[in-house]
C-alpha cells in the first residue's frame, strides 16, 4: 500500500497574548492508502490541529507535511488550494454547507472548481448523492434537510471530486446516535468499496470501533498508534 | 463565471431587506443626480442659446480690440462684404450685423443714459426673442431708420408712449457730438430692470449714422443650427474671409464669461454629487463588509474545498457589481421619472423673480425648463456602478488576507 500522507516532526504553536501554547509537539505519522484512521484524544489534545495541518488549512510552526510525496511546506497558498481541490476532501462537524446552494449544487461545487464539464458533473453528482442515500433530494437547500442529511451532502461533496484523502473533523458529533451510526456505516462502505482513505478526528467510540487504525493523542503527542 | 454570478445573486437575496435598502440608497442617490443633471442641462442650454442670440452668434467677426475694450471706434470696416461672404460660406445660417452706441436718450420731459443697439431688423427678429417681448407697438420695419424700440423702464423714466419723439445723443470720434431723432415704434418688457431701463434698439443704419460711418459694424454674427460645431465653424469662417485685421471666433471666444459661468456651476454641482456618491459608497461599503464578516466561516469552507482566495474576493466584487448594476438601472428609471415633468413643464419661478432674470448679463426666463442630457446620465449611471465596486474592494481585499483555518474558526 502506498503512503498517501505523512508528517514528520510536526509542531504547531499558538500565541495567545504573551503565552505560547504548543498544540502539537513533533508528531511523526504516515497514512496509507485505504486507511480508515481514527484520531482519538481528549479536547485540546491536538486532533483538529493535526487534521488542519494534514489538509493544508494551517501552516506548521516546525516540521513537514507531505501529500502523495509532495511537501506542503514550500507550496504557495494557490498551490495548496489546488491540492485541496484535487486531492483532499473535507467533512466538518457543523456540515459547513453553502446555504444558498441546493444539495446537488453543494456536491457539485468542488467539481466546478476542478473544471469538470457540465454533463459529467451532473452524472457524478446524482450518482454520489444516490450513493449517500439522498436520491430525490438533489434540489433541496440545506435548511430543508435534517442534520444527518446535511452531513450526507457534506460527505457527497467530500467524495465527489475523487480525492486521495478525506479528512473528517468530528463528523458525528452533532448527530443523534442512530444518524451518526448510519453515517459512519456509509463512510466505512465507501472506504471498503472505493478504497477511499479516511482520517477522523473524533471523540466518538463508535468511530474507534469501525476504524482499522486508532491513533491516540495526548497533549500534542501520539501516545499510541494501533491497527485493528 | 456563470455559476459565480448565480451564487452572487443568491447571496444578495440572503438578506433581502439589507440588499433592498442598499439598492434603494444607490438608486435614489442616482435618481436625484439624474434629475439635477437634466435640470441643469436645460438651464445651461437656455443660458447658452440666449447668450448666443443676445450677445454674440455661434461665430462672430469683430475688430480684434472690440472684445476687451468695447470702444466704439473698433469697427469692422466693409462689414457688408464680410456678411455677404459669410452668407455664401454658411447658406443655412442667419448672418446679422450689429452696432452698439452709448449715449443719452432725451424726451421732452427727461433724459436717461442708454445703450443703443443698431440691428438689422429682419435678421435680428429671427434670432432674438426681443420682438416677442413687445407689449405695445411693433418691431422695426426693414427700412425704418426713424423708429426706436425701448423698454418699459425707459418709457416710464422718459415719460413717453408710442410715436413720441426721442433724441439720441452720442459722442463721435474726438469731441464732436452726434444726435438723431427717433419715434417710439414699440415698447418691450423682459422683466429685467437692467434691460427694460437701459437698452434701446434702432435700425443699424441709423446707429451707423451716429458713428459717422457707412457699412461698418462692431460685430458680424453668424447663427447656425448647432452650437456644438461652433469652433470648427469659426475656423471655416476665418478661412473664407482671409482677413488678418479681424478677429474671427466662436461664441466661446466672444462670451467666455458665459462658458466660465456654466463650468463653475457644473464643477460645484459635480463636487456636491461626488459628496453624495461618497456617502452612498460608504453605505455600500458597510453593507458589503457586514455581508463578508457574516460569511467568513463560509468563505473558510470554500477555501478548504479548494476555491482560491482571489476567486472568493472576485465573488464579493461580482455581488457588488450586481448590486451596482441593478441599483443603477433602477436609479435611471427613477431619475427619468423625476426628470420628465422638469423637462416637459419646468419649474416656474416667476412668482418670486418676475418673468425674466439676468444671469451673466443674459436675460433668461424664470420658467426653467429641464432638458435630457443622455451623455451625462450614462456617465453617472456608470459611475454609480464603479463607486459600488470600489466600495467593495476593501472587504474583498480582507478576504484575500484570510487563512482558511482562521476563517473557519470565525463565529
Amino acid at each position: 500500500m502506498s503512503i498517501i500522507a505523512s508528517v514528520s516532526g510536526l509542531t504547531r504553536d499558538y500565541i495567545q497574548g504573551t503565552i505560547t501554547v504548543r498544540a502539537l509537539r513533533g508528531v511523526d505519522l504516515s497514512i496509507q492508502e485505504g486507511d480508515f484512521v481514527a484520531l482519538m484524544g481528549p479536547s485540546g489534545s491536538g486532533k483538529s490541529t493535526l487534521l488542519n495541518l494534514l489538509g493544508g488549512l494551517d501552516e506548521p510552526s516546525a516540521g513537514d507535511v507531505s501529500i502523495e510525496g509532495t511537501s506542503l511546506t514550500d507550496m504557495t497558498e494557490a498551490q495548496r488550494s489546488n491540492l485541496r481541490r484535487d486531492r483532499l476532501g473535507f467533512i466538518f462537524q457543523s456540515y459547513n454547507l453553502i446555504p444558498v446552494l441546493s444539495a446537488a449544487e453543494n456536491a457539485e461545487f468542488v467539481l466546478l472548481l476542478q473544471g469538470v464539464g457540465p454533463k459529467e458533473r451532473r452524472e457524478r453528482v446524482f450518482k454520489t448523492l444516490a450513493d449517500v442515500g439522498l436520491a430525490g433530494m438533489e434540489n433541496r437547500r440545506p435548511n430543508e434537510l435534517s442534520g444527518g442529511q446535511q452531513q450526507r451532502v457534506a460527505v457527497a461533496r467530500a467524495i465527489a471530486g475523487k480525492p486521495a484523502l478525506i479528512l473528517a473533523d468530528e463528523p458525528t458529533a452533532n448527530l443523534d446516535s442512530e444518524t451518526g451510526n448510519a453515517l459512519l456505516e456509509l463512510m466505512k462502505k465507501l472506504n471498503e468499496k472505493n478504497g477511499s482513505t479516511f482520517v477522523f478526528a473524533t471523540h466518538d467510540p463508535k468511530v474507534m470501533a469501525v476504524a482499522n487504525r486508532v491513533i491516540k493523542l495526548v497533549d500534542g503527542k501520539i501516545i499510541s498508534d494501533e491497527r485493528q | 463565471m456563470w455559476q459565480l454570478l448565480i451564487l452572487a445573486s443568491r447571496n444578495l437575496f440572503r438578506n433581502a431587506r439589507r440588499t433592498g435598502l442598499t439598492m434603494a440608497a444607490i438608486s435614489v442617490g442616482l435618481a436625484m443626480m439624474i434629475a439635477t443633471i437634466n435640470f441643469q442641462y436645460g438651464s445651461y442650454k437656455e443660458l447658452t442659446t440666449n447668450a448666443i442670440s443676445q450677445l454674440a452668434g455661434h461665430v462672430v467677426v469683430q475688430h480684434p480690440r472690440w472684445q476687451d475694450e468695447r470702444e466704439s471706434q473698433y469697427l469692422v470696416t466693409d462689414a457688408d462684404t464680410v456678411a455677404t461672404k459669410l452668407r455664401a460660406t454658411f447658406p443655412k445660417a442667419i448672418v446679422t450685423q450689429r452696432v452698439q452706441v452709448g449715449g443719452l436718450l432725451r424726451s421732452s420731459s427727461n433724459s436717461v443714459g442708454a445703450g443703443l443697439a443698431g440691428y438689422e431688423p429682419d435678421q435680428e427678429a429671427q434670432i432674438s426673442d426681443l420682438d416677442d417681448k413687445l407689449i405695445d407697438g411693433e418691431w422695426l420695419g426693414s427700412d425704418d431708420l426713424r423708429g426706436i424700440i425701448i423698454g418699459t423702464g425707459m418709457a416710464d423714466s422718459l415719460d413717453v408712449k408710442l410715436n413720441d419723439k426721442l433724441v439720441f445723443m452720442s459722442q463721435q470720434k474726438g469731441e464732436e457730438m452726434a444726435s438723431r431723432l427717433f419715434r417710439v415704434r414699440g415698447i418691450f418688457r423682459t422683466g429685467s430692470a437692467d434691460l427694460d431701463g437701459f437698452v434701446a434698439v434702432s435700425h443699424i443704419d441709423a446707429a451707423r449714422d451716429l458713428l459717422g460711418g457707412k457699412a461698418v459694424a462692431h460685430q458680424v454674427a453668424v447663427h447656425l443650427p448647432d452650437a456644438r460645431t461652433s469652433e470648427a465653424d469659426a475656423r471655416t469662417a476665418a478661412n473664407a474671409l482671409q482677413r488678418d485685421d479681424l478677429f474671427v471666433g466662436s461664441w466661446l471666444d466672444a462670451i467666455p464669461e458665459i462658458y466660465a459661468l456654466i463650468q463653475v456651476d457644473r464643477t460645484s454641482s459635480d463636487l456636491m454629487m461626488a459628496v453624495i456618491g461618497f456617502i452612498v459608497a460608504l453605505g455600500v461599503l458597510n453593507t458589503v463588509l457586514m455581508s463578508v464578516l457574516e460569511r467568513t466561516r463560509e468563505f473558510g469552507t470554500m477555501m478548504a474545498v479548494g476555491m482560491r482566495r482571489t476567486s472568493i474576493a472576485g465573488l464579493v466584487l461580482i455581488e457588488a457589481t450586481v448590486l451596482g448594476v441593478f441599483g443603477s438601472a433602477l436609479g435611471c428609471v427613477l431619475g427619468i421619472g423625476i426628470s420628465y415633468p422638469l423637462v416637459n413643464s419646468g419649474i416656474d419661478m416667476s412668482g418670486y423673480m418676475g418673468e425674466t432674470m439676468v444671469t451673466g448679463g443674459v436675460a433668461v426666463s424664470t420658467l426653467i425648463m429641464g432638458a435630457w442630457d443622455p451623455n451625462r446620465m450614462a456617465l453617472y449611471a456608470c459611475l454609480a456602478v464603479v463607486f459600488t465596486i470600489l466600495a467593495a474592494i476593501p472587504p474583498a481585499w480582507r478576504v484575500t488576507r484570510m487563512k482558511p483555518v482562521d476563517a473557519m474558526r470565525h463565529s
